[in-house]
Formats: C-alpha cells, sequence, structure tokens
C-alpha cells in the first residue's frame, strides 16, 4: 500500500469509501424498512420495469430447449386443458366470460388476463405453468402435476383468446377428467405415506 | 311460503348491496383506489389504451391533490375503460 503513488492512494480510498457508503445506505435502507411489501400499493414504474425484464429474460433463458410436443392442436389435449384452467388458473387468470375476481384485483403484481393473449411461446408457457414465478403468486404446478397435464393446458392456453364465453363453457364441460379427479390418486399417495 | 319469498327476497337485497358497496368502493377517490388502477395499469400490454388510461389516472391524482373529487372520478371512471378495453 504505502509502495502505491499518492494519486493512486487517494484513488483507492475514495472507491473504498464509496464502496462502504453505499453500502451503508443499503443496509439502512433494508433493515429500517424502507421498501414496502404491501400488495397495494404498486412499484414505481422503473422498478416494475426492472423486474419485469428480468422476468421475462430468466423465462426466456431457461425455456430454452424444452421440446414442445406437436400434438398442441389435439382437441383432446385442448379440452383437457380447459378442464384444468378452469380448476387451477381462472380464479386469478380469468376466462372469457368471467368478471375480476377479489384475488385477480388484490394480487400484486397482477396476473395476466389470458383471454387477452400472451406473449409467451408455448414453450415459455410450459415453462412458467411448470416452475411458477417467485413472489407473484403463482405457483410450480410442476410439483404436484406431470408434464403431459401442463403441455394441455399450454395447448388450451394457445385457443383460449379466440373462445367465446359458450365456446370456453362449452370445452370445459367436455373435458374428459376434472382437476379433482386426476389429483385423486396423488391425494392417496399423500395419505398413504 | 312467505317466509321464504322474504327470506328470499332478503339474501338477493344482501347480495345487491354488498355488489354496490364493492363497487362503489373501488370507484371512490382514494390513494386506495388510484394505487389499485396503477397496478392494472402497470399489468396491461403497452399501446393507445395504456397511454390512455395513464393519462387519465395522472390527472385523476392531480384532482385528488386539488381536492376536487368529482374531476378526480370522472378520470378514474375514464381510466377505467381503458383498462377494460
Amino acid at each position: 500500500m504505502s509502495d502505491l503513488p499518492a494519486s493512486r492512494r487517494h484513488w483507492l480510498f475514495a472507491t473504498v469509501a464509496a464502496v462502504a457508503l453505499l453500502c451503508a445506505i443499503g443496509a439502512a435502507a433494508l433493515y429500517g424498512g424502507l421498501f414496502n411489501v404491501a400488495a397495494d400499493v404498486p412499484h414505481s414504474n422503473a422498478l416494475y420495469w426492472l423486474l419485469e425484464t428480468a422476468r421475462e429474460r430468466s423465462i426466456a433463458v431457461r425455456a430454452t430447449g424444452i421440446v414442445v410436443p406437436d400434438d398442441l392442436a389435439d382437441p383432446r389435449r385442448i379440452a383437457s386443458g380447459a378442464g384444468q384452467y378452469a380448476e387451477m388458473c381462472s380464479h386469478c387468470h380469468l376466462a372469457p366470460g368471467m368478471k375480476r375476481t377479489e384475488i385477480s384485483r388484490g394480487l400484486y403484481p397482477r396476473a395476466p388476463e389470458l383471454r387477452r393473449g400472451s406473449d409467451l411461446t408455448p414453450a415459455e408457457a410450459f415453462w412458467v405453468v411448470k416452475h411458477g414465478i417467485k413472489m407473484t403468486g403463482m405457483p410450480a404446478w410442476g410439483l404436484t402435476h406431470d408434464d403431459e397435464i401442463l403441455w394441455d393446458v399450454v395447448a388450451f392456453l394457445r385457443k383460449l383468446p379466440d373462445l367465446t364465453p359458450e365456446q370456453y363453457r362449452s370445452l370445459v364441460e367436455s373435458a374428459p377428467k376434472t382437476h379433482g379427479e386426476s389429483m385423486e390418486g396423488g391425494q392417496m399417495d399423500h395419505m398413504d405415506h | 311460503m312467505c317466509k321464504t319469498v322474504f327470506f328470499a327476497a332478503f339474501l338477493c337485497g344482501a347480495a345487491l348491496n354488498s355488489v354496490m358497496a364493492h363497487e362503489q368502493h373501488r370507484m371512490e377517490c382514494t390513494e386506495t383506489a388510484i394505487h389499485a388502477m396503477h397496478a392494472d395499469i402497470q399489468a396491461m400490454e403497452g399501446g393507445e389504451a395504456k397511454t390512455t388510461a395513464m393519462k387519465e389516472i395522472d390527472m385523476a391524482e392531480d384532482m385528488m391533490a386539488k381536492k376536487d373529487m368529482e374531476a378526480c372520478m370522472t378520470h378514474m371512471h375514464k381510466a377505467m375503460e381503458a383498462i377494460e378495453k
């Protein structure tokens, strides 16, 4: 340290002091509870953009390499996905003909209304449904559902924006299995252990 | 029979009151309601509707700051219309 020229020593000292100051400000903000975690007070637009961009990039990177089944247009898959969607997703993401629910109005960030369409590719949608998204209320359905069921949901999501309320209702009614029935085995397994 | 009819009418009235109170609460010119609309707007896809909603909610906030609650409500209604487009 003493071998360094004076100008460099000053520069080094200034850098260390600046980093220490930033750390101190950060710690004060963190432990002082400066960040409001209340879900009824939205982020600033800048922070919202930052988090949204981080989320979008995270999903895009992790969905790379997922092989999309070539039968997503299969009506049986779509009907099955409709049944799953009605039971697992519609409370937050809504559906054609459905008014906003108390959950959908209280979540922050808001769950996207999927009847309005989505920018996600099928692989990205599958990744989101399977793994969920931290601190958004989106659960990781892959922990309790096999991939085939999740692909059914993705197949349905592609169709959702085109559906009228009547078509949606009819699809849900034609679903081959309700969510409760398809989960019965899992629940029994859980009780056995 | 009469009791059943009165009970049904009471239930309908209670449900209607609850819905109306809920909607009124939602559209009050308060900080909470404006925050909720901001959250809705943030979740919108970019476009004309989002721009309109942002402009209207900013105006609603201005009106609330000036204590002009009627104008605030008008802008909130317009923002809501843009959000629901």
